[in-house]
């Protein structure tokens, strides 16, 4: 009966994992549709969508401000939470603990109150340029990715060779640019990856503060669906999912899969 | 030369090779914890110089307020008669060689030796040839292209001596290197290191907190306490005449009996203990309370009709084989007492119950204010 | 060998800790940022939410909780919350346990599978499962197929529709955490309860269930804290036909314009997120502290 069980759960898992891919399948299949209706399975094979995004300014567009928006939040969350972290790992500050779960706790908020938070803040300090608060709300959003990780691989980090770089002549900063940043890359790497990809995918918040001119790909796809639905979202999306295992399968090379699956 | 809280060393009696290192009033506190008091140390050129104690004496501290890692409230610390108190760390040439390495995994062993002068900039032909020399020093010259993480915990300690050293350092210090290693490893690399470093002629400090290691290994020992330097003197002298109690104490094992001073005549006094009456040579008042303390290997068993002896009654309780030597534990009468003697080889008429002539010379004898 | 430890180490480490370094001075740019850009906007919409015409009120707090329409939609989304914790927990519980059990390769590259998913964006998920729901979709295609219907039904926009979207979107959150504590659980327990003369049965619910109790507290808090706020699968599968807190949030600030609703939506939204999280972590503490 025990083996009945085990062949069950792996019965399970092989229909979750159908169960999963389905939707991400057919997003690439309907891609690849040379009509405009989203049927599957598709009948025939097109790259008639794909070239249309190269001239749809909007989407073209919102892409460039996200990958910007998304990069510009990782580099500032980068940099503010390993500060951050250093400090609170080497004691140095009083409530360390209550200052890291302070740090990682927007993760823990719906979204959606975030989006809501940041738009009533903007508005009531007049700050009205979409992109800046954009920045702004993105980086308080990544935070939390980047801290949990770096945190955990500070834990495994000796700051004595910290020490041991200052003596052989390189000042406090330069000794952690050449010695902590290689030694906890893996941390760095998967921290930023998910703060790049949470940033890139975020809409509960950018939904209130995106404007006319300021539109992030997120909305735009949406507001695409909403208004002229055709495949060009599908192969948008599509390449969405491409990019983003090209950037796994980099990291991968650069630091280890698995050594970023375990932090 | 000695040095402790309060005494002001006179400068010209001294030459400026003896004062290579000068550690003058530095006081340091953590919060509201005073952790080194007005401490005072001057290190000669080329001389090893061991900070003693137990944890928590500051002697890290010191060491790491020397490095530049940690700055002082009060006082200086001069180097070659250059004022460094102000200095920051990477700009001080001070060696460190680290408790548990603190070696970089993510560079190989060269590059872990070349990295201190890559920072000077140093030409890159000169580099591979001084890490070279660096590395055949402590016998890893195969070694170069390995990770770190591969070696055994005696190689990495070899490399990061290496490291520490291949930068020319006008100082190095030494924080407990040998802790990690067992006790053979430990003894082949306390030699090794005491040659090369003598070799070399490189002024150093090193902290320990194993007196064996200190006695071995130090041109002198500071023997340390709470903040304060007890005594500061070479090892045969902070062992045969240590300054204070503690310093008996903690380097070596002894016999410590209280007493109380009985007559003070000329220097030379009589304290009556409930062993017997001790004579000793000292200058303290009638009525003070005393300890007296005697090395275990000082002491004989039996009566002897010679002046020149002190002669107390014991009676034996506890008989200890090490190997080389015994030790026989008698009796005390008073909980602060502790009655040790060691021997080569044990006489078959001494057993445990047995009552026992104690003697030992006077000159051998150590007398303290009781604490 | 007399060693006398004058300072203990308790001292030792009091040492460290009562360390000012100029170096704390690194956590102040993260530290101030987080402040002023999210606690002191949070805290804002907070006070916003008592903030009426003519001083504090608990007006907004009034409509939302005592209004019968309010009141249904909170409703809605504990409901979606607990429907979606539920079937992920059934359906994710025997999947994780057989990914615990791969070796080698082969569960690197499940757990990348399972992982990879979340990396997608939930636009793109959700847009794929709308088109598999179309009458031209996999689903009708699948269900004409096996005979259940004759004809391809309508399947958008309906509560099928929604928690099928729901369970696909967040099957990942729940596997993981219960992934995380089944990897920890040692096979040979089950066989010893097997020596002992239990049950498959038996040793599942008296020895594997209560082992992995703590994956399956961390997944449903997980799951449920975020399902009960979810806002794109819902307002893209089902709209208005099934509203959400979080729907009825974003058109209070996108559209109506009325913000004390909104805040106070947001608030209960909070509070409810809040409990979940305390009470997950209460209920993590509570076996070691031995029952």
């Amino acid at each position: 009966m025990a083996r009945v069980g085990m062949i069950f759960c792996w019965a399970m898992l092989t229909l979750v994992l159908i169960f999963l891919f389905a939707p991400i399948v057919i997003v690439v299949a309907v891609s690849f549709s040379p009509s405009t209706i989203f049927s599957f399975p598709p009948d025939g094979f097109s790259w008639r969508w794909y070239s249309a995004i190269l001239s749809n300014e909007p989407l073209l567009t919102s892409v460039w401000l996200s990958a910007q928006v998304a990069f510009l939040a990782t580099c500032a969350s980068l940099t503010l939470g390993t500060l951050c972290a250093i400090a609170v790992v080497r004691g140095l500050v009083p409530a360390g603990k209550a200052i890291a779960t302070f740090m990682a706790s927007p993760l823990m908020l719906p979204g959606l109150v975030l989006g809501i938070a940041f738009l009533q803040a903007a508005r009531g300090a007049g700050l009205r340029d979409a992109y800046t608060t954009l920045l702004i709300a993105h980086v308080v959003i990544t935070m939390p990715f980047v801290m949990r990780t770096v945190l955990a691989s500070l834990a495994h980090f000796d700051f004595a060779m910290v020490d041991a770089a200052r003596t052989l002549g390189y000042s406090y900063p330069r000794a952690l640019w050449k010695v902590l940043v290689p030694n906890i890359l893996p941390g760095f790497v998967s921290g930023a990856l998910f703060a790049f990809i949470a940033s890139f995918d975020n809409y509960p918040v950018s939904i209130f503060l995106v404007d006319v001119r300021t539109k992030t790909l997120p909305i735009q796809l949406l507001n695409q669906l909403e208004m002229s639905p055709d495949p060009t979202v599908a192969a948008a999306s599509a390449l969405l999912i491409l990019g983003t295992v090209v950037a796994l399968i980099i990291c991968d090379r650069l630091v280890g899969l698995r050594r970023m699956a375990s932090i | 030369m000695k040095s402790g809280p309060g005494r002001a060393e006179p400068a010209d009696t001294q030459s400026k090779a003896e004062r290579h290192l000068e550690v003058a009033g530095v006081t340091k506190r953590f919060g509201s914890t005073v952790v080194l008091q007005d401490l005072s140390i001057a290190v000669g050129s080329s001389e090893f110089v061991s900070l003693l104690g137990p944890s928590g004496c500051g002697k890290t501290t010191l060491l790491r307020l020397i490095a530049g890692l940690l700055v002082p409230e009060l006082g200086t610390i001069s180097v070659g008669g250059r004022d460094l108190t102000r200095v920051a760390a990477h700009r001080r040439n001070i060696g460190v060689v680290f408790q548990n390495y603190a070696l970089f995994p993510h560079l190989t062993v060269a590059e872990n030796v070349a990295f201190g002068l890559k920072a000077q900039r140093v030409a890159k032909p000169e580099i591979e040839q001084r890490v070279r020399e660096a590395l055949a020093l402590v016998r890893m010259e195969s070694f170069g292209d390995r990770s770190v993480l591969a070696l055994s915990g005696g190689q990495q300690q070899r490399i990061a001596v290496a490291r520490a050293i291949v930068v020319k350092p006008s100082l190095l210090l030494l924080d407990e290197p040998f802790s990690a290693l067992d006790r053979k490893l430990r003894e082949t690399m306390q030699i090794e290191l005491r040659h090369l470093l003598r070799e070399l002629g490189i002024t150093s400090i090193f902290v320990t907190h194993d007196q064996d290691e200190a006695l071995v290994m130090s041109d002198r020992i500071a023997v340390m306490n709470e903040g304060r330097i007890e005594h500061l003197a070479s090892p045969s002298e902070v062992y045969s005449r240590p300054r204070t109690l503690y310093v008996m104490e903690f380097v070596g094992q002894s016999t410590r009996i209280a007493g109380r001073v009985a007559a003070s005549d000329r220097g030379t006094i009589a304290v009556d203990t409930p062993y017997g009456q001790i004579s000793a040579a000292g200058s303290f008042a009638p009525n003070t309370n005393v300890v007296v303390g005697v090395r275990p290997e000082a002491i004989l068993s039996g009566e002897n009709a010679d002046a020149g002896f002190n002669t107390i009654r014991a009676k034996l309780f506890d008989v200890v084989y090490f190997g080389p030597k015994t030790n026989l534990l008698f009796e005390a009468k008073a909980p602060a007492d502790h009655l040790l003697m060691e021997i080569a080889r044990l006489p078959q008429a001494l057993t445990a119950g047995r009552d026992v002539a104690l003697r030992w010379r006077i000159e051998d004898t150590m007398v303290f204010p009781a604490p | 060998m007399t060693t006398i430890a004058t300072k203990s180490m308790a001292t030792h480490a009091k040492e460290r800790r009562t360390r000012f370094d100029s170096k704390a001075l690194l956590a102040l740019p993260g530290l101030l940022f987080m402040t002023v850009a999210f606690a002191v906007p949070v805290i804002l919409l907070i006070i916003e939410s008592f903030a009426g015409p003519q001083g504090p009120t608990l007006d907004g707090y009034r409509k939302v909780l005592a209004d019968n329409y309010y009141v249904g939609i909170i409703w809605n989304s504990i409901k979606l919350a607990l429907i979606t914790t539920i079937a992920t927990l059934l359906i994710g519980y025997p999947a994780a346990f057989a990914l615990a059990r791969a070796r080698g390769v082969l569960q690197v590259v499940l757990f990348a599978l399972i992982f990879l998913p979340l990396t997608v964006s939930i636009i793109v998920k959700t847009f794929g499962i709308s088109i598999m729901m179309g009458r031209g979709g996999i689903i009708n295609w699948l269900l004409i197929n096996l005979g259940f219907i004759e004809r391809p039904m309508r399947l958008v926009f309906t509560e099928f529709n929604l928690y099928f979207g729901m369970i696909n979107v967040f099957l990942p959150f729940m596997i993981l955490p219960l992934y995380s504590s089944m990897r920890m659980l040692d096979t040979r327990l089950a066989d010893a309860a097997a020596s002992l003369g239990a049950g498959p049965l038996y040793a599942f619910t008296r020895v594997t269930l209560p082992l992995t109790m703590p994956g399956v507290i961390a997944g449903v808090s997980l799951v449920f804290s975020i399902t009960v706020a979810s806002y794109v699968t819902p307002s893209l599968l089902i709209g208005d036909r099934f509203m959400t807190m979080s729907q009825v949030m974003a058109k209070a600030y996108l559209n109506i314009r009325d913000f004390q609703l909104g805040a106070s939506m947001a608030v209960v939204m909070l509070v409810i997120a809040s409990i979940i999280v305390v009470a997950a972590s209460y209920l993590a503490r509570a076996p070691k502290e031995g029952r």
